[in-house]
């Protein structure tokens, strides 16, 4: 029997999306958010193509805001080169750990379909598939090429919107990009669970614009040189 | 040509989906392709995107076959382009040796990677002499290195016209920083910036009686003869040489008054900015000087700029053991100015390493 069969309020969550959506963003900051509610969590890098890239860079930092991350750390890569594929045990095995499970599902085409190397994560009544889109990105840019890309994807739970252009972002922005997710949403029947915007752009926003909450997070991965 | 960007946009991307969407709007009908970290993104995009707009791809057995397949299809007069890194630019010197040798306008973007041999995946400057002049040729190549994505979409445009204009091989040379990289960059279609871009033909099976109606032309990559050989060697090298005015590009602040002058190339010269203005806001004269054209490279603007500014020291800055260094010293041979180095192989470099190296050699 799976353990996280018999916990009833643990929180599973996969974050996939296009290449550089903001799943790592979306992903890190909803582990950080869930630690400050006092929870045990585990965040988990799922990208299986490019693993030396992705949150390797940030493992020491996050770990010492009280997550367990499970991704390569520096010293796990030698050797491995090119390797192509490549997935931990631990990886494999994250749904056993004790806790909430945030996982960063990386490289964007496979969606949700690479969840299928993580053991026991299509049987998991708790997992919620969260696809994060930014609108501001051109494969991802109209309500149409929105909607055939989440088709794509394969099942998707919730999207979060996450419309931006780093440091170019402005309130304007948010609102007018952001309003082409919810269109997509809609025409897709899925709900959008939130808009996730820059904490730099607090006290800006018309939240009352958005029928759905706004979340404001931090932006970590620019801590990675190469992001 | 069907748009491909419509109107001009901001839009947040890795540099690798930046290639891409250039490539679109530059024109571009095929990639040729093997795939090669931190190059991927390229043809992932490339593949997804191709077929919305007709354009089309193939991935051949290895990196040789992808270059001489680009050698082909510009011949036929289609606009092609591959991407690649590292061991892959290794094995594409013998097509690309060949586009100099036939004069073909062959477009390819090097995102480099660490090495010798396959290095690391992840991030270098280690193939500048590569770039520049790797092969059995002369280094008749254009090679623009890139610092930001805008940069990279700009350039990528332009380098399809520099090749097809001038008919000498042409090069991107980003780097796995900037390929995997995200930032805003405005995208456009070339034509709504007043861009006209070139529009390529066929440079074999031209119409016409070949003496009647048109001269012979002759794409050769050998010939029997040593004196043929040497002809065309000569010729090419006088062409390359006229139009370097034409080509060169370089980018230079804060030089006037400066006591040292950093040099630096692509993705590095990003940190030797901040760390001019830095240096500057703590009262040491400190001048940024950074090649666009690594090749051509801005010879006569650095000297030029060494001698105004009357500077006591250079500094080289680069991820790479002396790869620019070795560029800069034959291209300005007989300059007296010491210069001092900050060489990183492999390493990302930020303005805090050339700020500290700065003091300790002022």
């Amino acid at each position: 029997m799976f353990r996280f069969q018999s916990q009833t309020n643990i929180i599973i969550e996969a974050y996939i999306g296009e290449y550089a959506s903001g799943k790592s963003e979306m992903a890190i900051n909803r582990a950080l958010e869930l630690k400050r509610q006092g929870r045990k969590v585990v965040l988990v890098d799922l990208d299986t193509v490019e693993p030396f890239y992705t949150l390797r860079p940030l493992k020491i930092l996050l770990e010492e805001k009280g997550l367990e991350v499970i991704s390569m750390s520096s010293e796990d890569t030698f050797g491995l080169g090119e390797t192509g594929a490549m997935l931990t045990p631990q990886a494999r095995w994250a749904l056993w750990r004790e806790g909430d499970i945030i996982l960063d599902v990386g490289y964007g085409v496979m969606g949700a379909r690479t969840l299928n190397l993580v053991e026991g994560a299509y049987e998991s009544p708790h997992l919620r598939i969260l696809a994060v889109i930014n609108a501001l990105r051109p494969m991802t840019n109209s309500r149409d090429r929105i909607v055939e890309y989440l088709r794509d994807l394969g099942r998707v739970d919730a999207i979060i919107a996450n419309s931006h252009l780093g440091e170019d972002t402005d309130t304007e922005l948010v609102l007018t990009a952001n309003q082409i997710v919810f269109t997509a949403a809609r025409q897709l029947g899925l709900t959008v669970e939130y808009v996730a915007v820059d904490e730099k752009l607090r006290g800006e926003i018309p939240e009352e614009r958005f029928p759905v909450p706004v979340k404001y997070i931090k932006r970590y991965m620019p801590g990675a040189m190469w992001k | 040509m069907q748009s491909t960007i419509g109107e001009s946009k901001k839009a947040f991307m890795t540099g690798n989906e930046t290639v891409t969407w250039a490539a679109l709007a530059a024109g571009a009908e095929v990639m040729f392709g093997y795939p090669i970290t931190p190059q991927n993104e390229v043809m992932h995009y490339w593949t997804r995107l191709a077929p919305k707009f007709g354009r089309e791809f193939l991935q051949t057995e290895d990196e040789i076959s992808a270059g001489f397949t680009v050698c082909g299809a510009v011949q036929a007069g289609k606009k092609a382009f591959t991407a690649t890194a590292g061991p892959g630019n290794v094995l594409m010197q013998e097509p690309f040796g060949m586009a100099e040798a036939m004069r073909l306008p062959l477009v390819a973007v090097i995102q480099q990677r660490g090495g010798p041999s396959s290095g690391t995946v992840v991030y270098s400057q280690q193939e500048v002499t590569l770039t520049t002049y790797g092969g059995n040729g002369e280094g008749n190549r254009i090679v623009y290195s890139t610092a930001t994505h805008q940069e990279i979409f700009d350039y990528v445009i332009k380098g399809f016209n520099s090749a097809w204009k001038y008919r000498f091989p042409t090069f991107i040379l980003g780097d796995g920083y900037q390929a995997k990289m995200r930032e805003p960059l405005t995208i456009y279609e070339p034509q709504e910036r007043g861009i006209e871009m070139v529009t390529p033909y066929p440079l074999i099976g031209k119409a016409g009686h070949i003496g009647a109606d048109r001269e012979v032309q002759h794409l050769c990559n050998i010939y029997s003869l040593e004196e043929e050989l040497y002809d065309v060697v000569m010729q090419h090298a006088a062409e390359y040489e006229r139009i370097i005015p034409e080509l060169v590009e370089y980018e230079q602040k804060e030089c006037d008054d400066a006591e040292i002058i950093i040099v630096s190339h692509g993705v590095v010269s990003r940190a030797a900015d901040d760390a001019v203005k830095l240096l500057r806001d703590q009262g040491i004269k400190a001048g940024y000087f950074r090649p666009i054209t690594l090749r051509p490279f801005p010879e006569q603007q650095l000297r030029d700029t060494i001698a105004k500014s009357g500077a006591k020291k250079m500094l080289v800055a680069e991820s790479a053991y002396g790869q620019l260094f070795r560029l800069i010293r034959q291209e300005i041979y007989g300059e007296t100015i010491p210069i001092e180095t900050l060489l990183m192989p492999g390493v990302g470099i930020i303005d805090y390493d050339i700020m500290t190296k700065v003091k300790s050699i002022l």
